[in-house]
């Protein structure tokens, strides 16, 4: 636990060092309270010995030793807390700057959503490690270790005896963690089945009415609550003679105490006052050990969120140039470029040139590896092999900053930040003036929605841009990309249904963005396709056809068929009887 | 009992919505209140059992250090019963272990079960509301976060309880003046804690709000990182969040830094070394003048300092309790959300005529999103609803199949008013194809045959067939028995062609279909097309129309504007008309056009 906590701290940083020094102190803490309770056997014996001048010294030595512990207390009180802060300060800036430098291909909707709790809740819970949880576990070692290292000095054999049962405890604490470990699999795997079939249901649920499931019940997902039962039933049988058995072992150390002292006490061969203090010290050995166990919960809480971010620090982040070349104009040029994830290929050995102010559209069947040329020109992602270059220079060899200073992106998930319209546009280029924000959200068609909304201008438009309609949003952020005026344009045509009053607006203004640039279209409309210069026909992460479309028409193959269908495509009328009315 | 049996028990034992929040838990766990007397019970047992050991050693100290010989045979007695008694407090202990995790597994179980048979029974619409994770926490998480107050709370409380009671009993009857000694810790540790808390609530207020301020900004950083990063202001957002971060950590600084000093010192008055010490300083001083026996500090030596312990361990549990009473809160406003009224005398449509007559729909109580529709679907005829975004015609088609109850007015299908059709024959009543499409984590087969499980392998294959999705099936290593999302991966459109089929074999008279279906996937166009049009032939269809050239050939075309109707009437009617609807037309025309 405390290795993992070092490991997300680097060495240099002094929330490292304060954490140290925290764990020495707390050491300390508890030798003070372990020598603090040992005191307690010269004490008693004085006392029983009725020899009340030698008591009082030794409990005056107690209330020093307290004193000392109060005094130490205090202080690793603070420097937890100063540790905490600390760490706190250290994994916002670091998870912060990492964050910053992934690719951004790396977020996806999941980790979107994970990550805002990692970076908030998940750094909280790992504060909580040196401000909270630190304390016990240190005291559940070193405590009971004083007290049995003092007990040595008093009487070896009692003191063997406590501590005989130590190793026997641990070795039991092993074996029964590893009884629940094994019945961890099938509980874990109910647990993801469960949560499976509960989001399918939720998901799916128009779906099962709809098809008569309301008075039926959903098989599946009964099926997977009633195999959680059984698996967290079973791991309970499982699990409980081993905690049985680590409960009677650390009872056995107080029987064999009793036992085996009374006899020695008995037969003479202790002092009775010794071995009285010798118990009440006994009892004091296990307490620490049942505390520091019931901060199993939040521990495990800690140890995920500090995992967690240990594998997004471990992430490798985008290597930026030292110093950043100059892309000596717009045109793009893939050469042989190969990319995946994990084992699975996605583009295999793409070469085109998309040359300054042509437009090349991409199509092809879905999964076929579009969109991801588009992510890699925009260096979402890093190639696997080959090279993509922007005039003439590799994206590779290019900063952040120079990059994106030549790319507008207009993708199909649009976000917009929690402002005002005026504030989002804006952000295309910060130093604009009134004027041309004005005048690219005039281009875009953005001053209809500013009509349309009480506040105007001033009007917020959401987290996400939630209170605007999915067109609205794609022509703010066109309106964006206008005002940004970069010399290559990447489009990813929206598929989702726009009204026809919407649809015409976002074509306008889409008009206006990619006039005179370079551009690169994953394309949907057949007009678009058809006005490109260039057609990149792609199946399965490979360039099939390459060409405009007048001489892909006239191969007469893959392209051909393509545009065959979806000519009679946009044909099609809905009729539930068979005349088809003309057009 | 089925998810449906528990569903009918739901309905018909419906809650009373007037119960205080706080109560939820009480509420929840009501079924397992004898059990958890009786683990409580033999908990008390246990705990009262388990400060005998420490009686013993302070007992034994009696007899041996008594003047005269020593009474072996009591010594040996007083050691025996203190370990047996040790025995016996580990046995109940597992008693009231194992009655309470093995009632709560159960208890679980049933909880969601009851859940996801109301959820059944809710207004679809309400699924539409909240995401499905959402409801996945509330089922799965927020179930096992009652786990503690099931399996721990009640029986700790008793525990904590009962330990220094009976500990604090002994202790009175050896000598009640060093008793109350002992007590002196447990107070002052209360008196700092309560000081230490003063304000906590206004505190925890603003501490949750800056945290919530990291959350979000941290949220926003990371969805707009995209956006951010190609218009090169990464720097912005990321300030925004670095600087929310540093705002809560300098509030959460200042908010412990005060309490430190006041923190250490309940911590060390609490601490069992400081009870040793007062109790043995005020034992010694009361020896040393003769009023107690020098033996009888033992027993407070033993079992003084433990009595705090019980005190902080009540406190560990405090902040489980708080989760699971939020969880409560959550689940109980699942099983509080009111179904849809089920039909009592359920009667049977005659035909699929269906009438919408003065329909007026909100979602909120307060704004229409559909308004005095009148509106009838003859049977066999083609309805199309056209409008800009937002002007209520998906609302308008998701009444049809009882998404939500109408609001005002009624809507009939033969001339039957929906919510009096068993909701069974309804959905045989009416198909849905909808655009975002689910596949079931089952076979391609039950996937088709969802609707009629009795369906012959040939009925199955004649749906895929007329969908244009069976050559694609029997592409699959294991054709038809393929599990989607396992080995069956489908694209879109393939997915939207499995769907298609699925409908067909339901054979419904009347389908509301979202007509984005055809173009969701826009290279599988033509293929999806081909299946809508072998599902749509000779039904009834209500349809929300998006591209206005796939419904130049309805029956009739309604056009829809903040929830009316304010055209209808065939294409060319309504062309020639010059209203909205040539607008809508016109439009569509110019971005068809511009490239």
């Amino acid at each position: 636990m405390i290795r993992e906590l070092l490991s997300v701290i680097p060495i240099s940083d002094p929330a490292g060092r304060r954490l140290r020094l925290n764990i020495a102190g707390l050491a300390a803490e508890s030798m003070l309270m372990g020598v603090g309770f040992a005191l307690l056997v010269p004490l008693l014996r004085a006392t029983f010995e009725a020899d009340f001048d030698r008591a009082w010294v030794w409990l005056g030595a107690m209330a020093g030793v307290l004193g000392a512990y109060a005094l130490v207390r205090w202080q690793t009180q603070l420097l937890g807390f100063h540790a905490a802060i600390g760490l706190a300060r250290g994994l916002f800036s670091r998870l912060g700057d990492h964050i910053a430098q992934l690719p951004l291909g790396w977020f996806d909707a999941t980790r979107v959503g994970s990550l805002g709790r990692l970076t908030s809740q998940g750094v909280i819970d790992v504060m909580g490690v040196p401000a909270h949880l630190l304390r016990p576990i240190v005291n559940a070692f070193v405590t009971p270790a004083t007290v049995i290292v003092v007990m040595f000095a008093f009487d070896w054999r009692l003191a063997l005896a406590a501590a005989i049962t130590a190793p026997i405890a641990w070795l039991v604490y092993q074996w029964s963690g590893s009884l629940v470990q094994k019945t961890d699999h099938r509980t874990h795997d109910a647990a993801v089945e469960a949560s499976g079939r509960l989001i399918e249901f939720a998901q799916a649920q128009s779906v099962l009415r709809g098809f008569g499931y309301a008075s039926r019940s959903f098989q599946q997902l009964d099926d997977a609550l009633q195999e959680q039962r059984d698996a967290a039933r079973a791991q309970l049988m499982t699990a409980a003679p081993g905690l049985a058995v680590f409960i009677l072992v650390v009872q056995l150390a107080f029987t064999i105490l009793i036992l085996f002292g009374l006899n020695l006490a008995l037969g003479g061969d202790i002092d009775i006052a010794e071995l009285l203090a010798i118990l009440a010290l006994g009892v004091r050995y296990v307490q620490p050990m049942a505390e520091a166990a019931d901060l199993g919960g939040a521990l495990r809480i800690s140890r995920n969120s500090l995992s967690r971010m240990d594998a997004l620090l471990a992430t490798p982040p985008l290597l930026e140039p030292e110093t950043s070349s100059l892309p000596a104009g717009a045109a793009i040029e893939f050469e042989s470029v190969s990319f995946g994830y994990e084992d699975n290929t996605v583009l295999d050995q793409i070469s085109f040139t998309a040359p300054e102010r042509t437009m090349t559209a991409i199509v092809g069947p879905s999964g076929a590896g579009k969109t991801t040329i588009l992510r890699l020109i925009a260096r979402f992602w890093d190639v696997t092999s080959g090279t993509v270059r922007i005039g003439g220079v590799d994206v590779r060899d290019l900063s952040t900053e120079v990059l994106m200073r030549q790319i507008s992106v207009v993708f199909q998930d649009v976000y917009l930040f929690d402002g005002t319209i005026e504030e989002n546009i804006r952000l295309g280029r910060p130093d604009a003036s009134d004027a041309e924000v004005r005048a690219a959200a005039a281009l875009a068609r953005v001053d209809e929605i500013a009509e349309r909304l009480p506040e105007g201008w001033e009007a917020r438009v959401g987290e996400g841009g939630a209170r605007l309609s999915g067109g609205e949003r794609q022509r703010v952020s066109i309106a964006r990309a206008i005002l940004k005026d970069a010399p290559i344009v990447l489009l990813d045509e929206a598929t989702a249904a726009l009204d026809p009053i919407n649809e015409r607006s976002v074509q306008q203004a889409l008009r206006e963005l990619t006039h005179n640039k370079t551009l690169v279209v994953v394309a949907h409309r057949l007009q678009t396709v058809q006005a490109a210069d260039q057609i990149l026909v792609l199946d399965q992460g490979s360039v099939l056809e390459c060409g405009s479309h007048q001489e892909l028409l006239a191969q007469g193959h893959r392209y051909a068929a393509f545009w065959n269908e979806r000519v009679r495509a946009r044909g099609w009328r809905l009729a539930v009887r068979d005349e088809i009315p003309a057009d | 009992m089925t998810t449906a049996e528990a569903a009918r028990q739901a309905v018909a034992d419906p809650v009373p919505q007037d119960q205080p929040i706080g109560s939820s838990v009480g509420r929840l766990i009501a079924p397992l209140k004898w059990t958890l007397v009786t683990a409580c019970v033999l908990q008390g047992i246990s705990s009262a059992l388990g400060v005998m050991p420490f009686i013993a050693v302070a007992e034994l100290g009696r007899v041996l250090l008594a003047e005269g010989p020593t009474d072996e045979g009591r010594a040996w007695l007083i050691a025996g019963l203190g370990v047996g008694a040790m025995l016996l407090q580990f046995v109940f202990f597992m008693a009231s272990g194992a009655l309470t995790h093995l009632a709560d597994v159960d208890f679980q179980f049933h909880l969601r079960r009851n859940m996801a048979a109301r959820l059944s029974t809710v207004p679809l619409g309400w699924f539409n509301d909240r995401n499905a994770g959402a409801v996945k926490k509330a089922l799965e998480d927020d179930v096992s976060a009652l786990h503690h107050v099931v399996g721990h709370s009640y029986t700790n409380i008793v525990a904590a309880s009962v330990t220094p009671l009976v500990a604090l009993a002994y202790l009175f009857w050896v000598d009640w003046r060093l008793a109350f000694a002992a007590l002196i810790p447990v107070v002052g540790g209360i008196a700092l804690y309560g000081m230490q808390y003063r304000g906590y609530g206004e505190k925890m207020v603003a501490y949750d709000k800056a945290l919530e301020d990291v959350n979000a900004s941290s949220v926003a950083f990371v969805q707009g990182i995209a956006v951010v990063k190609t218009f090169g202001q990464a720097r912005r957002a990321y300030g925004r969040f670095i600087q929310r971060a540093h705002v809560f950590v300098d509030y959460f600084w200042n908010w412990v830094k005060d309490m430190i000093p006041v923190m250490s010192a309940a911590n060390t008055v609490m601490s069992p070394l400081f009870a040793l010490t007062v109790i043995l300083a005020i034992g010694l001083a009361m020896a040393a003048g003769g009023a107690v026996e020098p033996v009888d500090l033992l027993p407070f030596a033993v079992l003084g300092p433990g009595l705090v312990a019980a005190f902080l361990t009540l406190s560990y549990s405090q902040n489980d309790l708080m989760l699971a009473r939020q969880a409560a809160d959550r689940i109980t406003a699942v099983l509080d959300t009111p179904p849809l009224p089920d039909a009592d005398l359920a009667r049977k449509p005659q035909s699929s005529r269906v009438t919408f007559e003065n329909v007026s729909f909100s979602y909120d109580g307060q704004t229409e999103a559909v308004r005095d529709i009148n509106l009838t679907l003859e049977p066999g005829t083609v309805t199309a609803l056209v409008g800009p975004s937002g002007s209520g015609k998906s609302t308008l088609a998701r009444l049809l199949p009882r998404f939500w109850d109408t609001t005002q007015g009624q809507i009939s299908i033969g001339g039957v008013p929906v919510n009096e059709i068993a909701s069974d024959d309804l959905y045989r009543q009416v198909g849905l194809v909808f655009q975002d499409v689910q596949l079931l984590r089952m076979s391609i087969r039950d996937n088709i045959a969802l609707a009629r499980s009795d369906a012959t392998t040939e009925e199955v294959v004649g749906a895929a067939r007329a969908a244009q999705i069976h050559d694609r099936i029997l592409e699959l290593p294991r054709g038809y028995d393929a599990i989607a999302g396992e080995d069956a991966l489908f694209s879109g459109g393939e997915a939207q062609r499995v769907s298609i089929a699925r409908a067909i074999l339901a054979d419904a008279p009347i389908l509301v279909l979202d007509e984005a279906t055809a173009f969701a996937d826009p290279e599988a166009e033509a293929s999806i097309q081909d299946a809508l049009s072998e599902l749509i032939a000779g039904r009834t269809l209500l349809v929300i129309a998006h591209r206005l050239h796939t419904i130049v050939g309805a029956d009739q075309i309604c056009v829809l504007d903040e929830g009316r109707i304010v055209e209808r009437g065939t294409h060319d009617q309504l062309l020639a008309r010059e209203g909205v609807y040539r607008r809508l037309w016109e439009a569509s025309r110019v971005s068809e056009a511009l490239s």
